[in-house]
């Protein structure tokens, strides 16, 4: 079983290939804006570099959500157009989930903490057995601080952007792909068609409107 | 020769489109899926909102455009997409989509300009005759293009501000006409008298235009009515508006085609539905002995046919991108 994994939630593009539960081949590269520009000729490399043609990946396991609404966007359109073009199976996996998942630290919670600015972010809490005590949401980070500050026992937070204050409960983010993958194994599989992100969040437009309706 | 056959992807702006044409003019399937209804109830297009239901859509769009056609990927010679100008995140979705397919099936991957596609929408009716002046006008442009040869574009005016679809949808509010409302005051312009004096705008030697003076003075007119208690004859409005823009878009266009020495014009763009604007400009042709042409309703507004007939030349011409190809909210035609 080959599996293509695809993460452009953030400014970083985390890819990987499975090959029978082993990682052969990786990439963890900050990209930034350039983003939309090298995530499929990376892609592309490292599939190369593993001597893999497209056809013979069998899944695309693909992060969509919550992050950066562009990037998200990025790696789903990428993940839904190879899955319906080769007619392979697809399966999604939360950014959140990945990146608690992949938390080095022994601490009874996980906490990853994707930054939005302006003082929000996206966040969780995991317990041990990787079941969510705060679901994944949008939130401030004055609102995360407090939920911190009622957990019966030690957490630790996963991010790439540290949260003041809080930094040295902070590990950076650097995701396990064995770990992602494994625990991804039995995964719904999904309509390519069907595969969608998950913002976590209206756009400001639609939050308006609701407004004005209440 | 051989059929060469184009798969092309629009996402510009709020329609998700797919078209396959075969050798730059004859259309084989073409789905456009418009987000109009949406946009609607926000009074325009919201890029956020767009880029969504791209993304959510892109997939689907383009499986029932093979449907339609009854081929496969493996069939086409290449792939080609807008890469701009438009909405950012929209143009994003198509982009990736189309690098996708690009490398999948091993396929040439042909950015598209999209003022290039309003132009060569005109191909899909009649093969271009060059040397040509190009009239595009739609909600985001207003450029008059001097084309020698295939992909040989001379940009020689524009607007400075507003673009001329974009002043019909911001008067079009001022008399609450819902968005669109474009369309409407072309319809209602038809029905209504020139009543209510307007400057004419940026009324000088260049090719430029500028709407944004003639869109003040059409607010300053209702205030003042309204102030006075007057109703709005609506209807007049609409003409008087109507007959100030077509007169100075046909003055420029007019202008262009005698100094460049040109035969043939071509109006592109989703204005270029507009009533006004096709009937003056091709009666004031009649006069000049100008060839004028206008393409296919279905083909002003957004599409990806118009992307596809503009790729087969661009492909003729090796103009192949790479797969690092990124989207660009603004680029120059060239």
């Amino acid at each position: 079983m080959t599996i293509l994994y695809i993460d452009t939630t953030t400014n970083y593009l985390y890819s990987a290939i499975s090959i029978n539960n082993q990682i052969t081949g990786e990439i963890k590269a900050k990209l930034d804006k350039d983003l939309s520009v090298f995530t499929l000729p990376k892609i592309k490399e490292m599939l190369e570099a593993n001597q893999i043609a497209p056809k013979d990946v069998d899944k695309i396991l693909v992060v969509n959500g919550p992050g950066s609404f562009t990037g998200v966007r990025i790696g789903v359109t990428i993940a839904k157009t190879y899955a319906w073009s080769l007619k392979k199976k697809i399966s999604t996996v939360s950014s959140l989930k990945a990146m608690a998942l992949s938390a080095k630290n022994k601490d009874a919670y996980k906490v990853p903490f994707i930054d939005a600015r302006r003082g929000y972010g996206y966040a969780a809490i995991y317990d041990e057995e990787n079941k969510a005590v705060l679901k994944e949401q949008y939130m401030s980070i004055e609102a995360l601080k407090c939920a911190l500050e009622h957990l019966p026992g030690s957490y630790t937070i996963v991010t790439n952007t540290p949260i003041e204050g809080l930094e040295n409960n902070c590990e950076e983010y650097d995701p396990n792909f064995a770990k992602i993958v494994e625990y991804c194994k039995d995964s719904v599989e999904l309509n390519p068609h069907a595969v969608n992100p998950n913002y976590l969040k209206l756009t400001e437009a639609e939050e308006k409107q609701k407004e004005e309706l209440i | 020769m051989k059929d060469v056959y184009i798969f092309a992807i629009e996402s510009s702006c709020d329609e998700t489109s797919c078209s396959i044409v075969k050798n730059g003019k004859e259309e084989i399937a073409t789905v456009v899926l418009s987000q109009i209804d949406i946009h609607k109830d926000f009074g325009g297009v919201v890029p956020e909102i767009a880029s969504r239901h791209h993304v959510k859509n892109i997939t689907m769009v383009i499986e029932e455009c093979l449907t339609k056609a009854n081929m496969t990927m493996e069939e086409m010679d290449a792939i080609a997409v807008t890469y701009g100008p438009g909405l950012i995140g929209s143009l994003l979705v198509g982009v990736e989509a189309a690098k996708t397919l690009a490398y999948l099936y091993q396929k040439p991957l042909i950015p598209v300009h999209h003022i290039s596609g309003h132009i060569y929408a005109n191909n899909l009716k009649e093969e271009l005759q060059f040397p040509l002046i190009a009239l595009v006008v739609s909600g985001g442009h207003t450029e008059l293009v001097y084309m020698k040869d295939h992909y040989s574009f001379e940009k020689i005016g524009g607007t400075l501000d507003d673009a001329v679809g974009e002043c019909y949808d911001k008067v079009a509010r001022i008399i609450d006409v819902p968005y669109p409302g474009g369309p409407t005051i072309d319809k209602w312009a038809q029905l209504g008298e020139d009543t209510y004096p307007l400057p004419l705008p940026l009324n000088d030697n260049s090719y430029n235009f500028s709407f944004s003076g003639l869109k003040s003075a059409v607010i300053n007119l209702v205030h003042n009515e309204k102030q006075r208690n007057h109703p709005i004859r609506k209807k007049d409005l609409a003409t008087s508006f109507q007959n100030t823009v077509v007169n100075i878009i046909s003055k420029k266009t007019m202008k262009a085609l005698k100094e460049y020495q040109v035969k043939n014009l071509i109006i592109a763009g989703g204005v270029a539905a507009n009533q006004g604007i096709r009937e003056t400009l091709t009666s004031l042709c009649k006069e000049e002995n100008i060839h004028c042409s206008v393409p296919d309703k279905q083909y002003c507004t957004d599409n990806a046919a118009m992307i596809a007939a503009s790729g087969y030349y661009a492909y003729r011409l090796g103009r192949v991108g790479t797969l690092d190809l990124n989207p660009k909210s603004s680029i120059i035609l060239k």
